[in-house]
């Protein structure tokens, strides 16, 4: 571990715990809302799939909130460990649909080298975890064996779940709590505020 | 949550909780490449058996979850029930159309879901958080920075939760419930999230900063005041899992309930 | 000369920013210590103590990056941090587990834990029957001093101490001020405080700052302290002599009449989880008494007036004589911030009045006079969360007053809060009460029970045992005594 200039971009311990800290509120989030989203699920409509959206929000989050490289990947795989250890249904499942889903959300911020934290980029890292959900979906629930209808509605209704819950509505989330103030230190600092030591 | 677990003392709170993350974990890449319905009912049938003896929940709890459980993983295999493809029609009406292939199937789903969940409730309900990371770090080299913020992290659940009560009552007193509707309840779920978010980033940094300042970082090379080892109850589990996975597969090639021995066909 | 032989740390010439604002926090500043001292840093809130205090131990930079820079930046090889807020200190959820952290940290043998533990506890006289005993079980006062204790674990030869009463009740103070004395004689202390009362005696030197962050005063403590004195009630410090010197400028308070009826208790229950939590037999509250509700940590104080609020489940017999209750009720919660929805001050002042469908016009006069009112004008447009402790507390109060209500209710609005922002608030509460308004206030500062409350209602164990009309105690007051009496029926 070199200790340069250039090292502000690495994960420190408070970094790390804030990362934690919001999956697992995520975590109580999920849990408070996993019997709702239980309800929805009898009907067969897929009406469960438009709040499937939910499950991505913590990478996104996190990554608009503290954006150093990393925080997508280790607050989805948090948030599901959480889950797994409150004991959510479905259980250990949930822990490798973290951790694909987390992987696949780092890939869109780090694509854009960790620079661009935008609107666009937090629905895009909404979809790509949508792909890794859909990809175990695919081997778990035999989604090619749905009727064709029934899976076009699945899969447009994610599409629409995701990106309204885990694109648009983390992106409000950080708006709103910047104008609290809590997420200034939360930034890694810049060049121009060492120019006011001048 | 401690209150809910009945006695710590048994053999699967004894087990190696790095072991029994990996072994229990890894269940899942097993139970995913089963299409055969019956392995998949004998396997939740012996799992079920499992989870009554070595549960760490008491009886009230374990009972109502092992049946919302059940209900719960039923339907979410409802989809494939009611609108998956098949050719052999047991009932069709409209967009609805069960045949015995989706039938089979969904019932695989379901009680696949349904078994996952046993073994991820097993695992919650026998393994300690404090135990838990203090072998990550021992056993699997997880980064000491990631399993004590974990462990710090796991402490404010308590803190949170009673906070959560707060804020509720507060936005009643306010009169922020008042309001009916669709936008007045996401504007209230935002507050919620919003004032939630704020207090427990701030409570996360200050600790991060206190821990720092008890020379957490500094440290190279650290001492552990639990040392999590091996036992002979580690191989007594293995052998417990071994036997349940195998009995399933063994009691389903003897004693098969149903036809459908690969759902997939047709 | 010996003195110089001792070592010393410090800063000189510092310079310090916080993130995307537009200038320093501090300019130039120098502060020198010597092994052995003791010092106390005073000024008002916001002027940078805290942040000084962590730049001193090193944790600014190192652990908390912030633009600074400094031409000499000497900080001790071996000290210990004790923070303001007893929640966010400890990273394990048992008290043996935490102080082992320390250890571990320090690589020290496993074997040695168990004794080291004990031998910690013991310094701070941390008396557990068990000591693997969840941190989350103790009171906020034995909190602070199990910090103390993993500190301690430190071996540390500096002690720095951020405020660490600011959240205890007036017990767990005293007892916390035992313990630094004890274990500080062969220690350096560098102490941040605003309850000054039982630090006095055993500090040495005192440095104070001014509202821009300069260092105005540095000196021995009697010189500087004398020299000092009235800049103390402008910081709003906790001292000695000033609930003598607020006295003294206090409003008149002749007006004792109490008025009809307005609520009625009878056998009433508050449960949580169906456990009875408190009990009262009967209670009648009159229209103009200021109530105080007294007793100890986890009394049920907070129970009582929850449950009064429809907050949790009651049984029995609650009668308001209002027909809408909610209408004429407010409560006032102890955290502020849980009770702000939304994103501005005046946003939050105009809520409730929003819900009650008012004309707009309406609205905007009574904002305005809330913002006068409460001394918030300037804080108009700002986040409620922006606020400092005291504003935050006033846009808290101001909110639940807007609507005229006959009841306010409030659970100890004076905690945490300097001496300055108690007192305007208390001043507030009396013009509130004289004009008409019930006041049911939980607190801990039986200053103000004494010289506020009409009434004093004692719980214990969650029941009411005592219910006291200060009449009385008014009267004797006047002659002198029976200020003590009412000390010890507390404690």
């Amino acid at each position: 571990m070199s200790k340069g200039k250039n090292t502000n971009l690495r994960l420190n311990l408070s970094d790390i715990l804030v990362t934690i800290v919001i999956a697992l509120v995520f975590g109580l989030v999920f849990r408070l809302l996993g019997p709702v989203y239980d309800l929805v699920k009898p009907f067969g409509l897929h009406l469960d799939a438009l709040l499937y959206g939910i499950w991505f929000i913590a990478a996104p989050f996190a990554a608009l909130l503290i954006r150093k490289p990393g925080v997508a990947f280790l607050a989805e795989t948090a948030a599901a460990l959480a889950e797994m250890l409150f004991a959510g249904s479905g259980g250990v499942i949930n822990l490798y649909y973290g951790l694909l889903q987390g992987a696949f959300s780092e890939a869109v911020f780090a694509a854009w080298r960790y620079k661009k934290f935008s609107l666009g980029i937090a629905s895009l890292s909404a979809f790509a975890a949508l792909i890794a959900s859909i990809i175990l979906d695919a081997g778990y629930a035999y989604l090619p064996l749905l009727a064709g209808w029934n899976l076009i509605l699945y899969l447009v209704f994610r599409v629409i779940g995701s990106v309204l819950f885990s694109g648009l509505f983390p992106y409000a989330l950080v708006k709103g709590l910047e104008k609290t103030g809590v997420t200034q230190s939360l930034r890694p600092v810049t060049k121009e505020d060492y120019n006011v030591l001048k | 949550m401690d209150t809910v677990l009945t006695n710590t003392n048994t053999l699967f709170f004894k087990i190696n909780p790095s072991l029994k993350f990996i072994l229990i974990s890894s269940l899942f890449i097993v139970y995913l490449f089963v299409q055969n319905l019956n392995t998949m009912i004998w396997a939740s049938l012996f799992f079920l058996i499992l989870y009554y003896f070595v549960s760490g929940l008491s009886g009230k709890w374990s009972f109502w979850f092992v049946l919302i459980t059940l209900i719960v993983s039923l339907f979410s295999a409802s989809a494939m029930i009611l609108f998956g493809k098949g050719s052999h029609i047991i009932y069709h009406q409209s967009l609805i159309l069960i045949t015995q292939e989706s039938l089979a199937r969904g019932v695989l789903l379901g009680l696949r879901t349904f078994t996952f969940s046993l073994i991820g409730m097993i695992f919650a309900t026998t393994t300690l958080p404090v135990p838990f990371f203090y072998s990550l770090m021992q056993q699997l080299k997880v980064p000491v920075r990631y399993a004590y913020g974990c462990l710090a992290a796991f402490r404010m659940i308590p803190i949170m939760a009673e906070e959560f009560m707060h804020i509720r009552q507060a936005m009643r007193v306010r009169g922020m419930t008042r309001q009916k509707g669709v936008k007045a309840f996401c504007e209230r779920m935002t507050r919620y999230t919003i004032t939630m978010l704020a207090q427990s980033i701030r409570r996360a940094q200050r600790t991060a900063i206190a821990m720092e300042a008890k020379r957490f970082s500094m440290t190279e090379k650290r001492t552990y005041f639990y040392e999590i080892g091996w036992s002979r109850n580690d191989v007594y589990f293995v052998i417990i899992l071994l036997l349940t996975v195998a009995l399933g597969f063994v009691f389903s090639s003897y004693f098969p309930l149903t036809p459908y021995t690969n759902v997939l066909d047709q | 000369m010996s003195l110089n032989d001792r070592e010393s740390w410090g800063v000189t010439n510092l310079r310090l920013a916080f993130p995307k604002k537009k200038s320093m926090l501090f300019k130039d500043l120098s502060l020198d210590y010597q092994k052995g001292e003791k010092i106390l840093l005073l000024g008002p809130s916001g002027c940078g103590k805290s942040t000084l205090l962590q730049v001193l131990s090193g944790l600014v930079p190192d652990s908390v990056e912030l633009p600074m820079r400094a031409d000499r930046h000497a900080v001790p090889d071996n000290w210990g941090f004790i923070f303001q807020d007893p929640d966010t200190q400890f990273c394990m959820p048992y008290v043996d587990e935490e102080i082992a952290f320390v250890l571990e940290n320090r690589s020290i043998s496993r074997n040695r834990m168990s004794q080291l533990i004990h031998h910690y506890l013991d310094m701070v006289d941390l008396k557990l029957e068990n000591s693997h005993q969840l941190i989350r079980t103790l009171s906020g006062g034995m909190k602070q001093r199990l910090a103390i204790a993993s500190v301690l674990a430190l071996e540390p030869d500096v002690l720095f101490l951020d405020e660490p009463t600011a959240l205890l009740d007036p017990r767990g103070t005293v007892q916390l001020w035992q313990t630094v004395r004890r274990i500080g004689n062969d220690r350096t202390l560098i102490i941040v405080e605003h309850k000054i009362d039982h630090v006095l005696d055993f500090i040495d030197r005192v440095v104070l700052f001014n509202h821009k962050g300069e260092i105005f005063a540095d000196g021995p403590k009697v010189t500087t302290l004398a020299r000092y004195r009235e800049k103390l009630d402008d910081f709003g410090i906790w001292h000695p002599g000033v609930w003598k010197g607020y006295e003294e400028k206090q409003l008149d308070k002749s007006d004792d009449t109490f008025g009809e009826l307005i609520l009625e208790l009878n056998h009433f229950e508050v449960l949580h989880q169906k456990r009875v939590k408190l009990f009262i037999e009967e209670l009648m509250i009159h229209r103009g008494e200021w109530i105080a509700i007294i007793g100890e940590n986890g009394a049920g104080k907070s129970t009582m007036i929850e449950g009064i609020m429809g907050l949790l489940h009651t049984k029995g017999k609650l009668s308001w004589t209002f027909p809408h209750p909610e209408d004429h009720v407010q409560f006032v919660f102890q955290n502020p911030e849980y009770q702000f929805v939304t994103d501005s001050v005046e946003d939050e002042l105009a809520f409730s009045l929003r819900i009650k469908k008012m004309n707009e016009d309406e609205i905007a006069r009574r904002v305005d006079q809330s913002l006068e009112r409460y001394a918030l004008k300037e804080q108009r447009l700002q986040h409620p969360f922006q606020l400092s402790i005291g504003q935050k507390r006033r846009l808290s109060v101001a909110s639940a007053m807007i609507n005229h209500p006959d009841v306010l209710i409030l659970d100890e609005p004076t905690f945490g809060q300097d001496a300055r922002n108690t007192f305007a608030l208390l001043d507030l509460f009396q013009q509130l009460r004289q004009e008409g308004t019930t006041i049911i206030m939980v607190t801990h500062e039986m200053e103000i029970v004494s010289r506020f409350a009409t009434r004093t209602l004692t719980i214990d164990q969650g029941r009411l045992v005592k219910d006291t009309l200060n009449e009385s105690s008014k009267e004797e007051k006047r002659f002198g005594y029976g200020f003590d009496e009412h000390e010890h029926v507390i404690f």
